[in-house]
Parts: C-alpha cells; structure tokens; sequence
C-alpha cells in the first residue's frame, strides 16, 4: 500500500535561529527521527512541505535548506499564525511533524547552462536561497553560468541569513548585490529599493532566466526593469503563495484556474501565470 | 455479466438479509425526508424513494472523519500509531446520478501520485446496488444533460431495473456477482424483459424536460473570467453552503486539529468554496475576497477547471442544490444564461 500522504513524519527541532531584529522570523533546523523518513524526503529547492504540531494543525512552508546538506533541513517561519506562533514558541528539542516534500520546484533542468538572476525581497527569500546554496555547490556549480542575485529588505536588521549573504558577498562565482531601503548608522552597504538595484546591476538578459520572489508590490516595480532587459515572460519565474491545507490537490482551495498551487505549483513562469486566471 | 429477475415485492426481504450479512447503507424514511443510514438488523430500506436529501457521498468521505490520533509525550505530541480495520459494505439503492458522483469522485482522491487512503480503502470495499430511475424523480433532474442517464450506472456493481412485475437486476462487475447467492430465487431474464427495460429506460429519458448546455458553455468560461454578467449571480447568496454540502460531487474540506486533555485528533470536514475563510490567508488578504469571486469558482470549478482537469463536469445534475437553496438560486438558469451569451 502507499504511503499515507496525510501522516507527517516525527521531527526533531534542532537548532532555531532568530533571524531578524524583530524577532518574528526563525530559522528552524529539523531533523527525522527516523532514517526511512529522512531517506524518503528527497527534495529540489522550491518545493515546500507541511510543518505540522499535533493540537494546533499544519502550515506549508518553503523549504529554506538545500538537498545539498542532507543532514538537515531548514525552515524560515514568519510568526503569524496559529502554528507559526506556536512553533515561536518551540525550544529546541522539541518534537514536531513534516509533511512533504510538496509542490514542483526551481526549473533545475531549465536553468542549468544558463545564466541566472535571483531576485528576492524581505522575507520571500528563503527557496532563493535553498537554490543558491544548491548552485554554489561544488558538484552543480558547473551546470549554471553566471549567478547575480538582487536580494533586499526595509532596514539592516529585516535581512535574513546575515553570516551566509556575506559570505556570498567575498565568492567571485556569485554576484551578490544586497540592499536596504534605508540603512542605519551601521551599514555600509547599498541603499536602494530592489527595483532601483536592479536597473543599476543590469543583468544581460541574453541566455538567462531570473527568479523573483517577494511582497506584491516589489514584483509589480521589478517585473519593468526585467521586461527592459529584454526577459521573455517564459524566462521569469516566481512561487505563489495560497491558503492550503493537504498539499495534494485534493481539498480544493488552492486552485489558480485549473491548477492548483500546491501541486503543479508554487514555481511557474510568468508565461504560465498568463495562461491562468488573476486569482491569487 | 448476468441478468437476472426477482418479484418486485422480493426486493425488500433480499437487502434485509444482505443487511444480515455485512452493513448495508440504504436510503430510510424519516419524518418526511429520505436520507441513507446504516440498516438496523431486521430493518427494510425505504423503496418508494425519488432520492435521498443527501448526497451518499458521505460513506466513503464523510463530512467529518478522523485521520489520526495524537498523544502527549514526554517528548511532545506524537501520533498514536493504529491498526486498521476493514469490514465490507453494501450501499443500496443509489441513483444513477450519484453513482456518476463516485467516479467524479474517484478522479480526485484516487490518483497515481497521491491516493486518498481514508476515501479509497472505503470504496473499495463497498459494493455499490444502484436502482435505475423508471421516472426522473424531481422535475430538477438533468443528468442527461452532463454526461449521465436515469437508467444506467456505470460504475455500479449491480443495477437494479424496475420493470411492470419484476425487478432486473444486473449484475456488473465481480464484487457484484459475489452477492448473487444472496438474492435467493433469481429467474434468469428473457429477451422481453431486456426489451421492456430498454423501452423503460428510454421512457425515463424522454421524461427528462430539464436540460442545459452544460459542454456549450465551456468555450465561453475559457475566454470570460472578467464578464459583467459575474456581477449578476451572486447578488442574493447567503454565502451558507447548503449546494456544496449536498452536492455530490463537491469534495474540498479542511483540515483541523481537535484537542482534548492531553489526547487529540486530526479530523477532516467538509468545506465549501461559498465560505470566505475557505481561501482567507493568515495575511489577511483573499484571493476570492466577495461572494462574486467564490460564485464564479464555483462554477468554473464545475463546468470549466474540473473539465480541464479530468476531461468531465463535476455535476451529476441531481438537481440538490437547485430544490435545496434557501434564495432559489438555480443552476441550471446560470448555465442557460450563459450560453446566451455565447
């Protein structure tokens, strides 16, 4: 018999890591209690899964973590919710559940032999980052082409996964350009809104797709300055977000059109989104 | 597959004593309405039926279901680990309609990639008795008109016929035929019954006056989501639900956690897309943020994203949700509507 696709799988929470100033988004590190899940949950960057605490309910997530680290994986929660909040709550050690891996991916195939362009604003950061971490490993660096990615909050203490974007800021196999919309009496960097970075980075839209992910409003500014670079609608992609509850495209409220977000979904192009309806 | 025939006043007695044998869900008078119960032992379904107030939908994905336990541990909250039962049932005296239903159904929760274990284990170890229409029982009924028939039930195990004296019953598929020692004296059917039920079933056809362009309008929901005419079918939906809970083909729910001392479980139940906090995000924002929007879902669902899908309606056109809704909101006048528009 399958597997029922309902039942998570027990976790332990290992490490949590408070992401930002406000102390609202964490970074949990969890791994299986047992090995076949661990074996079982083979995942690309872009898919999500189901983070499930028995008495509260369940709540899909981004997985933030790349497959290139198989030890672990990593989720980075906004506190908002019912779950969320109390996954805030979490100490570590404490036992959770896992549901998943859910939902398509990154276009790996597509983009390998390419040049590619992240872009990611605030919080929607996290499967940007599964991805560059999974590019910049030694074993698939070689399949991509140029790697620039566009990564910006609202202030210093709003950026996620501080240690690792410096690190990316010294490699010279990576272009990483991070800003803020105005920085403090510490900051050095960039100051500037993402599409603004943008237009000043410029990527060369010849053999390269880009990836944008973040709040609305920054894609409606960012969409433009891609399209000026000569980006086909085939060659940018983004990850939707839905109210979801079985992450299997069964009980129905996901759907955008005829696909649901859950399971042709998150990832599409915009090419793809044009073909659906404007519902989400 | 065999036919066969029994005396119509035999049929009663026969279910009772399947029913003596295996559960059996059949339709049973209450007060003045019809619904589908487990028969008590000694108990005889209700025959002179048109059909039941609800959907038998419920048997294999019932409006709530339990799909785990918890337990608090020293370590937190774990699942309690189950060993499942299964016993065989027998639903009786299902319509063609909604027969169709169970093989719409099937289309979602039985997938390759993702199989519904709770919904298919029940299915399939229930053995489906549909009983043809002789006459369309309501004057709502339009299953022809999507795909269906009074008189046949594919996906049935056994099809029950009435005829002038007898019953006929045919029996369909392997789990059907395992039930044929049950039926006691069978008299194998000539030539005239099979005729007789041809006739009969062409009857019940032509008795069918409801009928809507329910494929026609599919080219028509694929180029007009932004329409004016979606300002017009919402306007007196109270938003309750009652067409999605007696559909039969209506199948989003949702998922909860209940929790009581330091047990719990994780229960399902029905939902419906006429609900706001049905698509509300945790942000606040909704994607279907009027009624306009979840009318419009509803109905694409159905005729257009549900085709799209699976390559056939979501609607058996039982006529539920047209006799059922509280402001007369028919389904069959939006369907007409549109193709008005084409």
């Amino acid at each position: 018999m399958q597997k029922n696709p309902y039942i998570p799988a027990p976790v332990k929470v290992e490490k949590i890591i408070t992401e930002v100033d406000t102390k609202d988004i964490k970074t949990f590190r969890l791994d299986f209690l047992n090995q076949e899940d661990k074996e079982a949950f083979t995942y690309l960057p872009g898919q999500f899964a189901e983070l499930s605490i028995f008495g509260k309910g369940e709540s899909p997530i981004g997985i933030a973590s790349s497959p290139t680290d198989p030890d672990y994986i990593e989720f980075t929660v906004q506190k908002a919710g019912v779950v969320t909040t109390a996954l805030h709550n979490f100490e570590e050690g404490t036992l959770m559940g896992v549901r998943g891996p859910l939902g398509n991916s990154w276009p790996l195939d597509y983009l390998k032999g390419k040049d590619v362009v992240l872009v990611g604003g605030g919080f929607a950061f996290t499967t940007i980052r599964s991805l560059i971490n999974y590019m910049l490993d030694d074993k698939n660096r070689a399949d991509f082409g140029k790697i620039t990615a566009i990564y910006g909050a609202r202030n210093p203490g709003l950026l996620l996964y501080r240690d690792e974007l410096a690190l990316w800021q010294k490699r010279d196999d990576i272009d990483m350009h991070v800003t803020v919309d105005k920085g403090d009496e510490n900051w050095t960097g960039r100051e500037g809104f993402v599409p603004t970075v943008c237009k000043d980075v410029a990527p060369s839209s010849n053999n390269a797709v880009t990836l944008i992910c973040g709040p609305p409003i920054m894609i409606r500014f960012t969409l433009p300055v891609f399209f000026e670079l000569g980006f086909s609608k085939e060659n940018i992609y983004t990850s939707l977000e839905m109210r979801m509850k079985c992450g299997i495209g069964k009980c129905g409220r996901c759907n955008v059109g005829s696909k649901y977000v859950c399971k042709d979904g998150p990832v599409f192009s915009l090419a793809e989104l044009d073909e659906l309806t404007p519902e989400y | 597959m065999e036919a066969k025939l029994i005396k119509k006043a035999a049929l009663g007695d026969i279910v009772k004593k399947i029913a003596g044998q295996k559960p059996v869900y059949a339709p049973v008078k209450e007060g003045s309405k019809v619904h589908f119960k487990f028969l008590a032992k000694g108990e005889s379904p209700f025959l002179a039926y048109a059909n039941s107030v609800n959907a038998p939908k419920n048997l294999f994905f019932p409006q709530t279901e339990t799909l785990m336990h918890y337990t608090k541990t020293a370590r937190g909250n774990e699942l309690v680990e189950e060993s499942e039962t299964f016993s065989e049932m027998v639903l009786f005296g299902v319509r063609p309609c909604d027969v169709r239903s169970f093989k719409l159904l099937d289309m979602v929760f039985d997938q390759k990639q993702y199989s519904d274990p709770y919904y298919v284990e029940k299915r399939e170890r229930t053995t489906i008795i549909a009983l043809a229409c002789r006459q369309p029982p309501f004057s709502t009924c339009f299953c022809t008109s999507v795909g269906g028939h009074p008189a046949q039930a594919d996906g049935a195990d056994i099809l029950i016929s009435e005829l002038d004296d007898d019953y006929l019953v045919e029996f369909l598929s392997p789990k059907g035929e395992k039930l044929i020692k049950l039926f006691g004296d069978l008299r194998a059917a000539d030539e005239a019954a099979l005729n007789r039920k041809k006739e009969l079933s062409d009857e019940a056809v032509a008795a069918i006056k409801s009928h809507i362009p329910a494929t026609e309008i599919k080219t028509w929901l694929d180029s007009n989501f932004e329409h004016p005419f979606w300002d017009s079918i919402h306007q007196g939906c109270l938003a309750c639900g009652t067409c999605s809970y007696l559909c039969p083909t209506c199948h989003c729910f949702d998922i909860r956690d209940e929790a009581q001392g330091d047990d719990g479980i994780r229960l399902r139940t029905w939902d419906s897309c006429m609900y706001s906090i049905y698509s509300q995000e945790t942000s606040g924002h909704n994607p279907r943020p009027g009624q306009k929007q979840r009318w419009r879902q509803r109905l694409m669902h159905k005729f257009k994203y549900f085709v799209d899908n699976y390559d056939a309606i979501s609607c058996v056109g039982c006529g539920r949700c047209v006799m059922s809704c509280p402001v007369n909101t028919d389904i069959r006048k939006i369907v007409n509507d549109i193709a008005k528009l084409n």
